[in-house]
Protein backbone atom coordinates (compact mmCIF):
# COMPACT_ATOMS: atom_id res chain seq x y z
CA UNK A 1 0.00 0.00 0.00
CA UNK A 2 1.43 3.35 -1.00
CA UNK A 3 -0.09 6.65 -0.03
CA UNK A 4 0.78 10.09 -1.37
CA UNK A 5 2.39 12.78 0.75
CA UNK A 6 -0.77 14.87 1.01
CA UNK A 7 -2.80 11.87 2.11
CA UNK A 8 -0.23 11.03 4.79
CA UNK A 9 -0.39 14.64 5.94
CA UNK A 10 -4.16 14.43 6.27
CA UNK A 11 -3.88 11.18 8.20
CA UNK A 12 -1.42 12.92 10.55
CA UNK A 13 -3.95 15.71 11.09
CA UNK A 14 -6.51 13.18 12.30
CA UNK A 15 -3.99 11.81 14.79
CA UNK A 16 -2.97 15.21 16.13
CA UNK A 17 -4.32 15.87 19.65
CA UNK A 18 -4.30 19.61 18.91
CA UNK A 19 -7.00 19.12 16.25
CA UNK A 20 -8.95 16.02 17.29
CA UNK A 21 -9.06 15.55 21.07
CA UNK A 22 -8.59 12.02 22.45
CA UNK A 23 -12.20 11.60 23.50
CA UNK A 24 -13.43 12.41 19.99
CA UNK A 25 -10.91 10.28 18.08
CA UNK A 26 -12.80 6.99 18.37
CA UNK A 27 -16.02 8.64 17.28
CA UNK A 28 -14.20 10.27 14.37
CA UNK A 29 -12.80 6.97 13.06
CA UNK A 30 -16.20 5.32 13.53
CA UNK A 31 -17.85 8.11 11.53
CA UNK A 32 -15.37 7.63 8.72
CA UNK A 33 -16.16 3.89 8.63
CA UNK A 34 -19.88 4.56 8.62
CA UNK A 35 -19.43 7.18 5.94
CA UNK A 36 -17.71 4.63 3.71
CA UNK A 37 -20.30 1.94 4.37
CA UNK A 38 -23.54 3.91 4.24
CA UNK A 39 -24.39 6.64 1.87
CA UNK A 40 -26.71 8.39 4.33
CA UNK A 41 -23.88 8.76 6.87
CA UNK A 42 -21.56 10.39 4.40
CA UNK A 43 -21.90 13.89 5.89
CA UNK A 44 -22.47 12.75 9.46
CA UNK A 45 -19.35 14.48 10.81
CA UNK A 46 -20.26 17.96 9.68
CA UNK A 47 -23.72 17.72 11.28
CA UNK A 48 -22.56 16.09 14.50
CA UNK A 49 -22.61 18.61 17.43
CA UNK A 50 -19.78 16.68 19.15
CA UNK A 51 -17.36 18.00 16.52
CA UNK A 52 -18.54 21.63 16.64
CA UNK A 53 -15.32 22.85 18.30
CA UNK A 54 -13.07 21.36 15.62
CA UNK A 55 -11.97 23.67 12.82
CA UNK A 56 -14.06 22.79 9.74
CA UNK A 57 -11.24 22.86 7.18
CA UNK A 58 -8.95 20.75 9.35
CA UNK A 59 -11.75 18.29 10.02
CA UNK A 60 -12.46 17.95 6.33
CA UNK A 61 -8.81 17.23 5.55
CA UNK A 62 -8.48 14.80 8.45
CA UNK A 63 -11.69 13.02 7.47
CA UNK A 64 -10.56 12.61 3.87
CA UNK A 65 -7.23 11.26 5.11
CA UNK A 66 -8.94 8.64 7.24
CA UNK A 67 -11.36 7.61 4.51
CA UNK A 68 -8.44 7.22 2.14
CA UNK A 69 -6.59 5.09 4.63
CA UNK A 70 -9.61 2.90 5.37
CA UNK A 71 -10.28 2.25 1.71
CA UNK A 72 -6.68 1.57 0.73
CA UNK A 73 -6.07 -0.66 3.76
CA UNK A 74 -9.23 -2.67 2.98
CA UNK A 75 -8.36 -2.85 -0.70
CA UNK A 76 -4.88 -4.27 -0.03
CA UNK A 77 -5.95 -6.24 3.02
CA UNK A 78 -3.13 -4.57 4.99
CA UNK A 79 -2.00 -6.39 8.13
CA UNK A 80 -2.42 -4.88 11.58
CA UNK A 81 1.33 -4.65 11.91
CA UNK A 82 1.81 -2.70 8.69
CA UNK A 83 -1.02 -0.39 9.63
CA UNK A 84 0.56 0.28 13.00
CA UNK A 85 3.89 1.08 11.38
CA UNK A 86 2.22 3.52 9.01
CA UNK A 87 0.30 5.24 11.81
CA UNK A 88 3.47 5.47 13.92
CA UNK A 89 5.11 7.29 11.04
CA UNK A 90 2.16 9.68 11.11
CA UNK A 91 2.99 10.32 14.79
CA UNK A 92 0.00 8.51 16.28
CA UNK A 93 0.17 7.57 19.96
CA UNK A 94 0.04 3.89 20.89
CA UNK A 95 -3.48 4.30 22.30
CA UNK A 96 -4.76 5.89 19.12
CA UNK A 97 -3.17 3.19 16.97
CA UNK A 98 -4.86 0.55 19.10
CA UNK A 99 -8.19 2.31 18.92
CA UNK A 100 -7.95 2.80 15.16
CA UNK A 101 -7.09 -0.86 14.59
CA UNK A 102 -9.87 -2.04 16.87
CA UNK A 103 -12.52 -0.05 15.00
CA UNK A 104 -11.14 -0.64 11.53
CA UNK A 105 -10.55 -4.38 11.83
CA UNK A 106 -14.12 -4.87 13.02
CA UNK A 107 -15.40 -3.11 9.90
CA UNK A 108 -12.77 -4.30 7.41
CA UNK A 109 -14.71 -7.26 6.06
CA UNK A 110 -17.77 -5.07 5.47
CA UNK A 111 -15.74 -2.51 3.57
CA UNK A 112 -14.14 -5.29 1.51
CA UNK A 113 -17.55 -6.68 0.68
CA UNK A 114 -18.54 -3.28 -0.61
CA UNK A 115 -15.34 -2.92 -2.64
CA UNK A 116 -15.85 -6.37 -4.11
CA UNK A 117 -19.15 -5.23 -5.56
CA UNK A 118 -17.52 -2.35 -7.41
CA UNK A 119 -16.54 -3.30 -10.91
CA UNK A 120 -17.96 -4.94 -13.97
CA UNK A 121 -19.48 -8.33 -14.38
CA UNK A 122 -21.75 -10.24 -16.72
CA UNK A 123 -25.41 -10.62 -15.80
CA UNK A 124 -25.33 -12.81 -12.73
CA UNK A 125 -27.86 -15.64 -12.54
CA UNK A 126 -29.57 -15.68 -9.16
CA UNK A 127 -32.65 -17.79 -9.81
CA UNK A 128 -34.48 -19.76 -12.42
CA UNK A 129 -38.17 -20.28 -13.18
CA UNK A 130 -39.68 -22.95 -15.35
CA UNK A 131 -43.04 -23.85 -16.73
CA UNK A 132 -44.06 -27.07 -18.45
CA UNK A 133 -46.44 -26.92 -21.41
CA UNK A 134 -47.79 -29.60 -23.67
CA UNK A 135 -47.70 -28.29 -27.23
CA UNK A 136 -50.77 -29.77 -28.94
CA UNK A 137 -51.38 -28.04 -32.25
CA UNK A 138 -50.99 -24.82 -34.22
CA UNK A 139 -52.67 -23.26 -37.23
CA UNK A 140 -50.55 -25.32 -39.64
CA UNK A 141 -50.40 -28.61 -37.81
CA UNK A 142 -52.41 -30.93 -35.61
CA UNK A 143 -50.94 -33.54 -33.30
CA UNK A 144 -47.67 -31.82 -32.56
CA UNK A 145 -47.94 -33.35 -29.07
CA UNK A 146 -44.63 -32.55 -27.45
CA UNK A 147 -43.54 -31.29 -24.08
CA UNK A 148 -42.18 -27.75 -24.09
CA UNK A 149 -40.42 -26.11 -21.19
CA UNK A 150 -40.35 -22.35 -20.85
CA UNK A 151 -37.29 -21.34 -18.91
CA UNK A 152 -36.68 -17.94 -17.39
CA UNK A 153 -33.29 -17.09 -15.97
CA UNK A 154 -33.35 -14.29 -13.42
CA UNK A 155 -30.18 -12.26 -13.65
CA UNK A 156 -28.77 -9.36 -11.71
CA UNK A 157 -27.20 -6.78 -13.97
CA UNK A 158 -24.63 -4.38 -12.46
CA UNK A 159 -26.12 -0.93 -12.11
CA UNK A 160 -29.74 -2.04 -12.50
CA UNK A 161 -32.16 -2.26 -9.60
CA UNK A 162 -34.51 -4.77 -11.22
CA UNK A 163 -33.76 -8.38 -12.07
CA UNK A 164 -33.55 -9.02 -15.78
CA UNK A 165 -35.21 -12.09 -17.30
CA UNK A 166 -33.62 -14.21 -20.01
CA UNK A 167 -36.34 -16.40 -21.50
CA UNK A 168 -36.23 -19.29 -23.89
CA UNK A 169 -38.07 -22.51 -24.58
CA UNK A 170 -36.73 -26.00 -24.89
CA UNK A 171 -37.98 -29.45 -25.72
CA UNK A 172 -37.56 -32.35 -23.33
CA UNK A 173 -34.39 -33.45 -25.13
CA UNK A 174 -32.94 -29.94 -25.12
CA UNK A 175 -33.62 -29.59 -21.41
CA UNK A 176 -31.92 -32.92 -20.80
CA UNK A 177 -28.92 -31.58 -22.69
CA UNK A 178 -28.94 -28.36 -20.67
CA UNK A 179 -29.25 -30.15 -17.32
CA UNK A 180 -26.53 -32.60 -18.33
CA UNK A 181 -24.13 -29.74 -18.97
CA UNK A 182 -25.00 -27.97 -15.72
CA UNK A 183 -24.50 -31.25 -13.88
CA UNK A 184 -21.04 -31.57 -15.44
CA UNK A 185 -20.19 -28.08 -14.26
CA UNK A 186 -21.43 -28.87 -10.73
CA UNK A 187 -19.39 -32.07 -10.62
CA UNK A 188 -16.31 -30.20 -11.77
CA UNK A 189 -16.80 -27.72 -8.92
CA UNK A 190 -17.21 -30.50 -6.37
CA UNK A 191 -13.96 -32.07 -7.53
CA UNK A 192 -12.12 -28.78 -7.22
CA UNK A 193 -13.60 -28.21 -3.77
CA UNK A 194 -12.24 -31.56 -2.57
CA UNK A 195 -8.66 -30.85 -3.61
CA UNK B 1 -60.82 -39.14 -39.48
CA UNK B 2 -61.62 -38.41 -43.12
CA UNK B 3 -60.75 -35.26 -45.00
CA UNK B 4 -63.72 -33.15 -46.00
CA UNK B 5 -63.27 -31.65 -49.47
CA UNK B 6 -65.12 -28.53 -50.50
CA UNK B 7 -66.65 -28.35 -53.97
CA UNK B 8 -63.95 -26.30 -55.71
CA UNK B 9 -61.24 -28.58 -54.32
CA UNK B 10 -63.14 -31.62 -55.59
CA UNK B 11 -63.47 -30.02 -58.99
CA UNK B 12 -59.75 -29.19 -59.15
CA UNK B 13 -58.81 -32.73 -58.22
CA UNK B 14 -61.24 -34.27 -60.69
CA UNK B 15 -58.75 -33.57 -63.48
CA UNK B 16 -56.26 -35.94 -61.79
CA UNK B 17 -58.71 -38.82 -61.57
CA UNK B 18 -58.35 -39.79 -65.22
CA UNK B 19 -54.57 -39.44 -65.50
CA UNK B 20 -52.15 -42.33 -65.99
CA UNK B 21 -50.30 -43.24 -62.81
CA UNK B 22 -47.09 -42.15 -64.52
CA UNK B 23 -48.41 -38.69 -65.30
CA UNK B 24 -49.92 -38.51 -61.83
CA UNK B 25 -46.51 -39.30 -60.41
CA UNK B 26 -45.07 -36.41 -62.40
CA UNK B 27 -47.77 -34.15 -60.95
CA UNK B 28 -46.81 -35.41 -57.51
CA UNK B 29 -43.17 -34.58 -58.12
CA UNK B 30 -44.08 -31.06 -59.27
CA UNK B 31 -46.35 -30.57 -56.24
CA UNK B 32 -43.59 -31.56 -53.83
CA UNK B 33 -41.17 -29.19 -55.53
CA UNK B 34 -43.68 -26.37 -55.18
CA UNK B 35 -44.29 -27.20 -51.51
CA UNK B 36 -40.54 -27.01 -50.98
CA UNK B 37 -39.68 -23.94 -53.04
CA UNK B 38 -42.89 -22.13 -53.98
CA UNK B 39 -44.79 -22.25 -57.28
CA UNK B 40 -43.34 -21.65 -60.72
CA UNK B 41 -46.04 -20.85 -63.36
CA UNK B 42 -43.73 -21.75 -66.27
CA UNK B 43 -44.02 -25.41 -65.36
CA UNK B 44 -47.82 -25.25 -65.84
CA UNK B 45 -47.48 -24.05 -69.42
CA UNK B 46 -45.09 -26.83 -70.41
CA UNK B 47 -47.29 -29.51 -68.87
CA UNK B 48 -50.48 -28.05 -70.39
CA UNK B 49 -48.95 -28.10 -73.89
CA UNK B 50 -47.84 -31.72 -73.52
CA UNK B 51 -51.22 -32.87 -72.24
CA UNK B 52 -53.20 -30.61 -74.58
CA UNK B 53 -55.34 -29.07 -71.82
CA UNK B 54 -55.77 -25.46 -70.63
CA UNK B 55 -53.05 -24.08 -68.39
CA UNK B 56 -55.62 -23.37 -65.72
CA UNK B 57 -56.64 -26.99 -65.45
CA UNK B 58 -53.05 -28.06 -64.86
CA UNK B 59 -52.55 -25.30 -62.32
CA UNK B 60 -55.70 -26.29 -60.43
CA UNK B 61 -54.68 -29.93 -60.53
CA UNK B 62 -51.25 -29.26 -59.04
CA UNK B 63 -52.62 -26.85 -56.44
CA UNK B 64 -55.33 -29.32 -55.50
CA UNK B 65 -52.75 -32.02 -55.02
CA UNK B 66 -50.55 -29.71 -52.91
CA UNK B 67 -53.53 -28.88 -50.73
CA UNK B 68 -54.46 -32.56 -50.40
CA UNK B 69 -50.94 -33.44 -49.27
CA UNK B 70 -50.55 -30.58 -46.80
CA UNK B 71 -54.00 -31.10 -45.27
CA UNK B 72 -53.38 -34.83 -44.88
CA UNK B 73 -50.08 -34.07 -43.16
CA UNK B 74 -51.66 -31.39 -41.02
CA UNK B 75 -54.06 -33.96 -39.54
CA UNK B 76 -51.51 -36.80 -39.71
CA UNK B 77 -53.98 -39.03 -41.54
CA UNK B 78 -53.38 -42.73 -41.14
CA UNK B 79 -52.82 -44.86 -44.23
CA UNK B 80 -56.41 -46.12 -44.17
CA UNK B 81 -57.95 -42.70 -43.57
CA UNK B 82 -55.97 -41.26 -46.45
CA UNK B 83 -57.10 -43.99 -48.83
CA UNK B 84 -60.71 -43.67 -47.71
CA UNK B 85 -60.61 -39.90 -48.12
CA UNK B 86 -59.23 -40.19 -51.65
CA UNK B 87 -61.70 -42.94 -52.55
CA UNK B 88 -64.60 -40.52 -52.21
CA UNK B 89 -63.07 -38.52 -55.07
CA UNK B 90 -63.35 -41.42 -57.49
CA UNK B 91 -59.70 -42.41 -57.94
CA UNK B 92 -59.06 -45.92 -59.24
CA UNK B 93 -57.21 -48.45 -57.11
CA UNK B 94 -54.02 -47.95 -59.09
CA UNK B 95 -53.99 -44.16 -58.86
CA UNK B 96 -54.97 -44.42 -55.18
CA UNK B 97 -51.86 -46.50 -54.58
CA UNK B 98 -49.78 -43.88 -56.40
CA UNK B 99 -51.21 -41.10 -54.24
CA UNK B 100 -50.73 -43.11 -51.06
CA UNK B 101 -47.10 -43.78 -51.90
CA UNK B 102 -46.65 -40.08 -52.61
CA UNK B 103 -48.23 -39.19 -49.26
CA UNK B 104 -46.25 -41.71 -47.21
CA UNK B 105 -42.93 -40.89 -48.89
CA UNK B 106 -43.25 -37.20 -48.26
CA UNK B 107 -45.20 -37.05 -45.00
CA UNK B 108 -42.12 -36.45 -42.85
CA UNK B 109 -40.75 -33.73 -45.08
CA UNK B 110 -44.06 -31.89 -45.31
CA UNK B 111 -44.47 -32.07 -41.51
CA UNK B 112 -41.00 -30.57 -41.17
CA UNK B 113 -41.88 -27.79 -43.60
CA UNK B 114 -45.13 -27.10 -41.70
CA UNK B 115 -43.17 -27.13 -38.45
CA UNK B 116 -40.81 -24.50 -39.84
CA UNK B 117 -43.75 -22.29 -40.76
CA UNK B 118 -45.30 -22.65 -37.32
CA UNK B 119 -45.07 -20.02 -34.66
CA UNK B 120 -41.82 -20.46 -32.81
CA UNK B 121 -40.35 -19.26 -29.55
CA UNK B 122 -36.69 -18.47 -28.97
CA UNK B 123 -35.37 -21.90 -28.11
CA UNK B 124 -32.32 -23.47 -26.57
CA UNK B 125 -29.46 -24.51 -28.87
CA UNK B 126 -26.37 -24.91 -26.79
CA UNK B 127 -24.69 -24.10 -23.52
CA UNK B 128 -21.02 -23.79 -22.81
CA UNK B 129 -19.49 -23.20 -19.43
CA UNK B 130 -16.16 -22.44 -17.92
CA UNK B 131 -14.91 -22.11 -14.41
CA UNK B 132 -12.97 -19.02 -13.31
CA UNK B 133 -11.58 -17.74 -10.07
CA UNK B 134 -11.67 -14.01 -9.59
CA UNK B 135 -8.42 -13.03 -7.90
CA UNK B 136 -8.29 -9.28 -7.94
CA UNK B 137 -9.95 -6.14 -9.19
CA UNK B 138 -9.16 -2.45 -9.35
CA UNK B 139 -11.03 -1.81 -6.11
CA UNK B 140 -10.17 -4.96 -4.18
CA UNK B 141 -7.02 -7.10 -4.22
CA UNK B 142 -6.62 -10.57 -2.74
CA UNK B 143 -10.00 -11.96 -3.72
CA UNK B 144 -10.97 -15.59 -4.01
CA UNK B 145 -14.33 -15.60 -5.74
CA UNK B 146 -15.22 -18.66 -7.83
CA UNK B 147 -17.40 -17.84 -10.80
CA UNK B 148 -18.94 -19.92 -13.54
CA UNK B 149 -19.25 -18.23 -16.91
CA UNK B 150 -22.03 -19.50 -19.13
CA UNK B 151 -22.56 -18.96 -22.83
CA UNK B 152 -26.11 -19.68 -23.82
CA UNK B 153 -26.95 -20.02 -27.51
CA UNK B 154 -30.61 -19.62 -28.40
CA UNK B 155 -32.29 -19.66 -31.79
CA UNK B 156 -35.29 -17.70 -32.94
CA UNK B 157 -36.67 -17.94 -36.48
CA UNK B 158 -33.39 -19.44 -37.63
CA UNK B 159 -31.32 -16.68 -36.12
CA UNK B 160 -28.92 -17.57 -33.37
CA UNK B 161 -28.05 -15.31 -30.53
CA UNK B 162 -25.67 -15.76 -27.65
CA UNK B 163 -25.91 -14.52 -24.10
CA UNK B 164 -22.98 -14.46 -21.72
CA UNK B 165 -23.85 -14.81 -18.07
CA UNK B 166 -22.11 -15.74 -14.88
CA UNK B 167 -23.09 -17.34 -11.65
CA UNK B 168 -21.61 -18.57 -8.40
CA UNK B 169 -21.36 -22.17 -7.16
CA UNK B 170 -24.37 -21.91 -4.83
CA UNK B 171 -26.63 -20.63 -7.58
CA UNK B 172 -25.27 -23.17 -10.05
CA UNK B 173 -26.20 -26.02 -7.74
CA UNK B 174 -29.59 -24.42 -7.10
CA UNK B 175 -30.22 -23.97 -10.81
CA UNK B 176 -29.26 -27.57 -11.58
CA UNK B 177 -31.60 -28.89 -8.86
CA UNK B 178 -34.53 -26.76 -10.01
CA UNK B 179 -34.14 -27.92 -13.61
CA UNK B 180 -33.72 -31.53 -12.56
CA UNK B 181 -37.03 -31.33 -10.76
CA UNK B 182 -38.54 -29.79 -13.91
CA UNK B 183 -37.36 -32.82 -15.89
CA UNK B 184 -38.77 -35.17 -13.25
CA UNK B 185 -42.15 -33.49 -13.54
CA UNK B 186 -42.63 -34.75 -17.09
CA UNK B 187 -42.18 -38.30 -15.75
CA UNK B 188 -44.80 -37.80 -13.04
CA UNK B 189 -48.00 -39.81 -13.19
CA UNK B 190 -50.09 -36.72 -13.79
CA UNK B 191 -48.13 -35.50 -16.83
CA UNK B 192 -47.84 -38.97 -18.30
CA UNK B 193 -51.57 -39.51 -17.96
CA UNK B 194 -52.36 -36.23 -19.70
CA UNK B 195 -49.86 -36.90 -22.49
CA UNK B 196 -51.28 -40.38 -23.01
CA UNK B 197 -54.82 -39.08 -23.26
CA UNK B 198 -54.10 -36.30 -25.75
CA UNK B 199 -54.28 -37.96 -29.08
Amino acid sequence: MELGASVLENISLAGDVAHIPDKLFGKFVMSACQGVLFEKHRDAVSDNPAFKDVDKATMKAAYSGLVNLLLEAAKHDTTEQNLSTLLEECKYTTERIKEFNKIFLAQKSHIQLLLGKVGSSFPHIVDIDWRLDYYMKNNHMEKVNAAVYLISLKTEVPGEAELRDIQFSCSLEQLQDLVGKLRDATKCLEKIAQV
Amino acid sequence: MLLAFDDSHKEHLSFLVDLDPEVLNEFGRISMNFIRKGTNPKVFQGAAQKLGVPVETVQHGVEGLMYLLTESCKYMLSEIDFQDSVMTLGFSEETRATLLALYLDNQREIRDILQEMSMDLPHYRDLEWRFDMQLSSRSLRHQMAPSILLRLVTEDEGERSTTIMETDPVNLVHMTRVLESALQEMKSGYCRRIARNIK
